[in-house]
């Protein structure tokens, strides 16, 4: 048997789900530490870990740039998809975002402690947790405008994208809480529910993939081999049970799950399903089309 | 309808022209001419390639054949690749080229994950002759070449005549007598790219196969060994 292929590179690498997973997040904390000055109410109880939330973001998306960076390869790359702007591509929406993302941060950090403009707080608030839950949907759907990639083509992935950021970003705002000691009943309270919320959410859209992948076209069976043969521990050992069904049950039971430490666990176990279900896509998405 | 930069289909269009190329895979011995006049014609790095052609043995002891598949950028008249392009760095002329500008292109590498044929590639930066690095970078049907009335490099040197490269509106043009009255086919129809490189002889059966799994042990241990090596960003090091 003879036969020569060839092979041109894997367009994207880990470089980029290690940036879905931290954009989203800091998307997430954003919107939650932000919550007490749009909601007030019960989300007063947040409003310990706000300053703290709020400059998490802002490290992450302060990490976000030198990833980016890298994987363009100039500094002055990223201007270009704002300067040249093209409507199609999310790609563009999202470089736009994510420069008004990090502005709102900034001016709703500013706002608060040094411009004393109340004012400014709820709008900046809605703006901002807008353009931060924008940010895993745009990364999302960077995935799904690929119409010719049958695994990634599909409505949901932004939607996904967009629950595990949920999920993520609120495990770190707990993990923040712990740390302080502001762990009170109702800051656990509303942790829990969106956290639990959240996992469920992923749990369900987990299994859609699964029955996609399984019984999809040629192409979604092939991903689903190479997920299988080269990533199976990633897939179900750390997407699926640690990422998935340990943080569900951990959570399952509210007595149990609003515990701070408990909280905290299921947060971090589903932060690293967050992160490893991004890369298995990212990488199921691209491989099956190697051959061809 | 045109789509962001993507120009209105030419194909039928009065006083329009639409490049196609035909490959008659009946006559190609896969002598690797066409890979090689490419590479001279654009001093394509090692490791890329713009157009290749694709070896397989196929059918079982004894009716076996070893079939060639030339390949190279589809000129889609739908073109994923254009829609994605943040930067509008790759566009659809109207003649139906898919070409590439360079001093917009990021090396985001969208237009790579849109493209279903692999037709594209990032040329390395660190290049000696040609400056060009950094960018992706694709076949351009030798828009330069066939704008000033000479055809394609590879199909300027194909041996057997096997790649025809041509105007599909011209209705005494070789291309497009090939497509009328030959069976042809296109790769990945289903895709909805209507791609315009067609191919006379094979059933869809054929070019389906060639695009299946590695069957040979070595290709399978290179597949693997490239899955090995491309799960981290280390292999992007020296490429950017």
């Amino acid at each position: 048997m003879f036969e020569y292929g060839w092979f041109h590179i894997a367009p994207w690498g880990a470089e980029l789900s290690i940036y879905f997973f931290l954009i989203g997040m800091a998307g997430m904390s954003y919107a939650l530490s932000t919550a007490p000055d749009l909601f007030g109410g019960k989300f007063e109880a947040l409003r310990p870990v706000q300053t703290p939330g709020l400059l998490l973001a802002l490290v992450i998306v302060g990490i976000c740039a030198p990833l980016l960076i890298l994987d363009l390869g100039q500094p002055g790359r990223f201007l270009y998809p704002i300067i040249y702007f093209h409507w199609t591509s999310p790609l563009s929406w999202g470089s736009v975002f994510l420069v008004l993302f990090t502005a709102c941060i900034v001016g709703f950090y500013w706002a608060k402690h040094h411009g004393n403009r109340g004012d400014l707080l709820k709008p900046l608030a809605v703006v901002g947790s807008l353009l931060g839950l924008s940010m895993p949907l745009y990364t999302g759907l960077d995935l799904m405008v690929n119409t010719t990639r049958e695994v990634w083509a599909t409505p949901w992935m932004p939607v996904m994208f967009t629950v595990l950021s949920i999920s993520s970003g609120t495990a770190m705002i707990a993990l923040i809480a712990k740390v302080m000691g502001k762990t009170g009943a109702d800051v656990m309270v509303i942790l829990h529910t969106i956290l639990l919320a959240s996992v469920a959410t992923t749990f369900a859209l987990f299994l859609g993939l699964v029955v996609s992948l399984l019984y999809g076209s040629g192409e979604m069976q092939q991903g689903w081999q190479i997920l299988n043969s080269q990533y199976g521990t990633q897939i179900w050992l750390l997407t699926f049970v640690v990422g998935i069904l340990a943080p569900l049950g951990m959570l399952a039971m509210p007595a149990i799950g609003r515990q701070p430490t408990i909280l905290v666990g299921a947060g971090i176990a589903s932060m690293i399903g967050a992160f490893m279900v991004r890369e298995v896509l990212l990488v199921a998405g691209q491989l099956p089309q190697l051959f061809y | 309808m045109a789509i962001g930069l993507q120009a209105d289909p030419s194909e039928g269009v009065a006083g329009k022209k639409r490049w196609a190329m035909v490959v008659d895979l009946r006559r190609c011995i896969g002598c690797m001419a066409c890979v090689a006049a490419c590479k001279a014609e654009y001093d394509v790095p090692l490791g890329v390639w713009r157009t290749t052609v694709k070896v397989k043995d196929l059918g079982q002891f004894p009716n076996t054949k070893r079939q060639f598949m030339p390949r190279l950028c589809n000129h889609c008249d739908n073109p994923p690749c254009v829609r994605n392009c943040p930067t509008e760095a790759t566009y659809k002329h109207e003649e139906g080229y898919v070409l590439q500008r360079y001093d917009r292109c990021i090396a985001c590498r969208t237009c790579i994950a849109a493209c279903p044929y692999n037709a594209r590639h990032v040329l390395p930066s660190n290049r000696t002759r040609v400056k060009i690095g950094g960018v992706v970078d694709k076949c351009t049907f030798c828009e330069h070449r066939v704008s000033n009335g000479l055809v394609p490099a590879c199909v300027q040197t194909c041996l057997g005549r096997s790649r025809i490269f041509g105007d599909l509106n011209d209705p005494k043009g070789e291309v497009h007598r090939l497509v009328s009255n030959s069976s042809t086919v296109t790769l990945k129809p289903e895709k909805g790219t209507k791609p315009q490189v067609y191919y006379i002889q094979p059933a869809q059966k054929i070019t389906d196969q060639m695009s299946a799994p590695p069957v040979s042990y070595a290709a399978k241990a290179d597949a693997e060994a490239f899955y090995r090596h491309n799960k981290g960003r280390q292999f992007f090091g020296g490429v950017l």
